[in-house]
């Protein structure tokens, strides 16, 4: 869909330096991210850019999907506060139960780190 | 408003979310030193499809689905309201299909489907004796005697109770005008074997049914209401039947009247409506001619199975008893079920499948439509897929309008269905099993709704497919003109050569309906009906004991009539063509022996002097019967032709004898040969057929003579003379009505009734099947000029002539017409031999219906080509490349 747009209007540019955010990573960055506080949706979107140093692609609309999905989940909870540009927004927050979760997403994605990086290693030498 | 009309407060939350996104966005954008046009572009590019993120967000909800369909929906009426012509199109097609199949299928639903009105039906048996092969005439299939049956009931044990019951009429007298009324004679053990209960009063006793006790009488519920005022105080009065008085003991229900003449066997001549029931009060050890239906319900735990089993042992012990009965002491049991369903289910199965046929080209045709039109609307769809419309969601679209479009149709389609319904009870034939009972119950709109719902997923799974394949961006780069894609045009040719081919079927079908039907007006019948009227005289027991004074009254009948003014000339016959079924017994021949050969079994029926030339039957030798044919003279008959052929082949038959196979009966002589008369059917074949003369009766108690059908010739109109006939009648007898008054013609008419409305039904399917097709094919092939308007500029812009544009176009269609054509002779062959069975006077395989029907189908699509040809062939070439 993305791509389609873009070449829509002409502006196709190859993503060389980006990456693509793997399939059901954004759960588990979005509540990282809650971890240092409540934020609105575009902060949370703000702060994965920066933290991934510009390298970590997030279309901000695909946010939005994720965060009704935690909330719904009971990960995360949300109220409507007065943000920075003078402007209410809706600010989402960890649940204790969000915390679980996360708690149990880093663990998940250690062990994938190590084992992928167990395979990996070999192919280096080569 | 309640939702899904209100906005609701999440949608609107969603929202502002968004937008209080976007205003950050901007905010930190133009901090940043950008314009604030750039900024909003920019924040709008960051985030991506608003449209889709929201979609997707909805999705989450949980009843995000609903919603998208409430969408869907909504788009759906937007987009049918846009396409009016094409809406009322589709609709209109799919209602005749979905309304025609619905109709028929409520018919088949109503007769085969419906369970009998009869508490555990399922145990409820009807018993036939059965003739030996050899003496096949018509079917096996023959009424009981009265001793074989009392033989049975006292020997069965898978019955929990055994009922005999025979046809009867009865004269009505005391309550104004003498009324015949049709009624029957059952014993003890009918209404138990049914198991239906009276609405009033009780049945008749075991005991009230025996000889001497036997005057009490069951009133139906139309004679009830109609004859009686619905009196319920009628229980315990007497009636006057024939002359004597019969107590009320009960009144059933409405509704019932078995046995139904249309599902009995058809010698037995049962009335169509019964309306009064009376004792059969079978005498001890009485014999007599075999003239009963037995209905018997199996006890609990006994299936027809074991009935058989008990029929078969029966058979044995019979022949034990009765030497002389060997090959004729079997019998059959069947469910009632398929006792009543009898005939019909094969012609009903062959309309459900034509009808469905007629579907199957209503759902092509309309699948063509949707196709068009969808790739018409590529543009519009790749417009909402850059939207950010999801592919799934886009073919989900289109499915929710085909099915909108089915269920408008399928709406559409009860309405027509019901007025089919009701069209079908008033003008189809009478002698169509359980019509009555039928109408749109819940099982058949349930298969209404589940037939529109299959229709909407049949034709709308090619025009979505064809989303799926479409590449997206096509159309904006190419332009409209080459986005057909490939899928679709091989599709659309497909479904049109289908369309073609099930025409194709449909039609011969039809054609050989028509050939049959024709065949049988052609067919030499061996009467006239022109100026001849008809009417019944029931001479009641108790007047007329016996056959002589049967024939005194008959005698004076005739007499009366011959000299009444505009009558030509008159005669009497047991059943006049088309009125009613002979009787039919087994003879001798002296000289044969019935060891060596099996007993001829003919039809028998009285007749009397001047029958044969009121009704034009023609005389091929000998004489017709005189007044002088008495029991003083020597014993005559008259033998039609299948019957001298058949006994006597090579020989005259004039002069040979013939008799019942009582010995002491003396033998008649054949005094005249008479061509063969269709009986009941203008489809029968002839049967051998024996005609006495009603003032040479000497057998007791067999073939009745107290029933015959008077033929009058009159000069003038028939109609006009069923006044002055009555009168003359009622100076022969005041208490006699004439009954069944029909001139010849209309009994002929509603004879035919059944098969012209089967041949009209299947024309009309096959007609539309046609103008479908023909539809199809000109979508088709005015789609695909449409498409190649270009290239047939450039065709021409080459130096291509007008007339081979125009035979490319033609050609083009013929190539569809004609593979449509092949596959549809196909599978006409094989649709023909399976109808074989309805089919007179013409082979399934008939060559000129397979012919005309092909040329006809070849032309008509032809001529669906020739306007897009023609358009081909004035397009201007400067126009269609500037076009580009």
């Amino acid at each position: 869909m993305v791509d389609c747009l873009l070449d829509e209007m002409g502006k196709q540019e190859p993503y060389l330096n980006h990456i693509e955010v793997l399939q059901g990573t954004l759960d588990m960055l979005i509540l990282r991210t809650l971890q240092w506080g409540p934020q609105h949706g575009h902060g949370i979107g703000q702060t994965l850019r920066h933290r991934s140093e510009e390298t970590l692609q997030i279309e901000h609309g695909s946010l939005y999907p994720a965060l009704h999905r935690l909330e719904k989940q009971g990960w995360l909870a949300s109220e409507w506060k007065q943000s920075e540009a003078n402007r209410r927004a809706k600010y989402y927050k960890l649940t204790a139960a969000g915390k679980r979760q996360l708690a149990r997403e880093q663990s998940k994605w250690d062990a994938i780190v190590r084992t992928v990086a167990r395979i990996m290693r070999p192919s280096e030498g080569r | 408003m309640p939702w899904p009309f209100r906005r609701p407060a999440r949608e609107q939350e969603l929202d502002d979310e968004i937008a209080a996104h976007m205003a950050i966005e901007v905010k930190q954008r133009v901090e940043a030193g950008e314009s604030p046009e750039t900024a909003e572009i920019g924040a709008r590019r960051e985030f991506g499809s608003v449209a889709l993120s929201m979609e997707v967000t909805r999705g989450m909800w949980g009843y995000g689905w609903l919603q998208a369909a409430h969408q869907d929906l909504r788009y759906a009426a937007k987009s049918m309201r846009k396409g009016r012509a094409f809406t009322a199109a589709a609709t209109l097609t799919l209602a005749l299909g979905i309304g025609a199949t619905t109709a028929v299928f409520s018919v088949a639903n109503g007769i085969l489907l419906r369970p009998l009105p009869y508490p555990q039906a399922d145990r409820v048996a009807v018993l036939w004796r059965l003739a030996p092969p050899a003496a096949a005439f018509g079917g096996d299939e023959f009424p009981w005697g009265r001793l074989d049956f009392s033989m049975f009931q006292e020997h069965a044990k898978t019955f929990d109770s055994l009922g005999a019951f025979q046809p009867d009429t009865f004269n009505l007298t005391g309550r104004g005008d003498p009324v015949l009324l049709e009624g029957i004679r059952a014993s003890a053990g009918f209404f138990p074997s049914l198991g239906v209960t009276p609405a009033l009063g009780r049945f008749y006793t075991a005991e009230e049914d025996r000889p001497g006790h036997e005057h009490v009488i069951v009133l139906g519920d139309r004679l009830w209401r109609e004859r009686f005022g619905g009196d319920r105080t009628i229980l315990g009065r007497s009636i006057d039947l024939n002359g004597f008085g019969y107590t009320v003991v009960g009144v059933m229900p409405p509704g019932f009247s078995f046995p139904h003449g249309e599902e009995m066997l058809a010698t037995l001549e049962f009335p169509r409506e019964a309306e009064l029931w009376v004792p059969l009060s079978i005498k001890p050890g009485e014999a007599g001619p075999s003239e009963l239906g037995v209905v018997g319900r199996m006890r609990g735990g006994a299936g027809i199975a074991q009935a058989q089993a008990e029929l078969d042992v029966f058979a044995h012990t019979f022949e034990l008893r009765f030497p002389t009965s060997k090959g004729w002491s079997r019998s059959r049991a069947k469910p009632l079920a398929s006792q009543i369903v009898g005939d019909t289910r094969r012609p009903l199965l062959m309309l459900l499948g034509a009808v469905g046929l007629v579907l199957l080209i209503a759902c092509s045709n309309v699948a063509g439509l949707v196709l068009t039109r969808s790739l018409g609307r590529r543009r519009e769809f790749e417009l909402r897929t850059a939207l950010g419309a999801g592919q799934g969601r886009l073919m989900r679209q289109l499915l929710t309008e085909s099915l909108l479009l089915a269920a408008a149709g399928g709406a559409l389609g009860i309405v027509i269905a019901a007025a089919a319904i009701d069209f079908v009870k008033k003008f189809g034939p009478v002698t169509v099993p359980r019509l009555q009972e039928v109408g749109l119950d819940p099982m058949v709109l349930a298969f209404c709704v589940t037939l529109t719902f299959l229709t909407g997923l049949l034709f709308g799974a090619a025009p979505a497919l064809g989303v799926r394949r479409g590449k997206v961006g096509d159309s904006f780069r190419g332009g409209a003109r080459i986005a057909g894609g490939h899928l679709s045009p091989a599709l659309r040719n497909a479904l049109s050569v289908g369309q073609v081919a099930l025409a194709l079927v449909l039609a011969v079908a039809a054609g050989l309906l028509a050939r049959t039907f024709y065949g049988m007006l052609a067919t030499d019948s061996g009467f006239k009906v022109d100026r001849v009227l008809t009417f019944e005289l029931s001479l009641p027991s108790a007047h007329y004991p016996d056959p002589a004074h049967e024939a005194q009254l008959y005698r004076k009948a005739l007499d009366k009539l011959r000299i009444l003014p505009g009558i030509e000339s008159t005669g009497m016959v047991h059943a006049v063509p088309m009125g009613g079924e002979p009787d039919a017994t087994m003879i001798r021949i002296p000289g044969r022996d019935p060891k060596k050969e099996a007993r001829p079994y003919v039809n028998y029926m009285f007749a009397s002097p001047g029958y044969f030339a009121t009704v034009r039957t023609p005389l091929l030798r000998g004489r017709e019967f005189a007044d002088t044919d008495t029991l003083d003279a020597p014993p005559v008959t008259i033998v039609n032709r299948a019957m001298a052929d058949a006994l006597w082949p090579g020989e005259e038959a004039v002069g040979k004898q013939v008799g019942v196979l009582t010995p002491t009966i003396p033998l008649r002589t054949v005094i005249a040969v008479v061509a063969n008369v269709k009986q009941s059917s203008l489809k029968e074949k002839p049967l051998p057929q024996m005609y006495v003369p009603y003032t040479q009766s000497e057998i007791k108690n067999w073939p009745p003579m107290h029933t015959m059908q008077v033929a009058v010739r009159t000069t003038a109109d028939p109609a006009q003379m069923t006044a002055s006939l009555r009168d003359a009648m009622r100076a022969v007898d005041p208490d006699l009505p004439l009954a069944r008054v029909a001139t010849l013609s209309t009994l002929l008419d509603r004879s035919l009734t059944q098969p012209r409305f089967a041949m009209l039904l299947l024309a009309a399917f096959g007609v539309l099947a046609l103008t479908l097709a023909s539809i199809g094919m000109y979508g088709v092939i005015s789609y695909s000029v449409t498409q190649r308007t270009r290239e047939i500029g450039v065709r021409m812009a080459l130096g291509a002539e007008r007339a081979s544009v125009f035979s490319m176009v033609l050609g083009e269609g013929a190539r569809l017409a004609g593979l449509g054509v092949a596959i549809g002779l196909a599978g006409a062959f094989a649709g023909a031999r399976a109808m074989s069975s309805f089919l007179y006077g013409v082979r399934p395989s008939d060559p000129l219906t397979f012919g005309a029907v092909s040329l006809l189908l070849g032309s008509v699509a032809l001529l669906a080509c020739y306007l897009p040809a023609r358009r081909a062939m004035r397009v201007d070439p400067v126009v269609a490349l500037r076009h580009e």
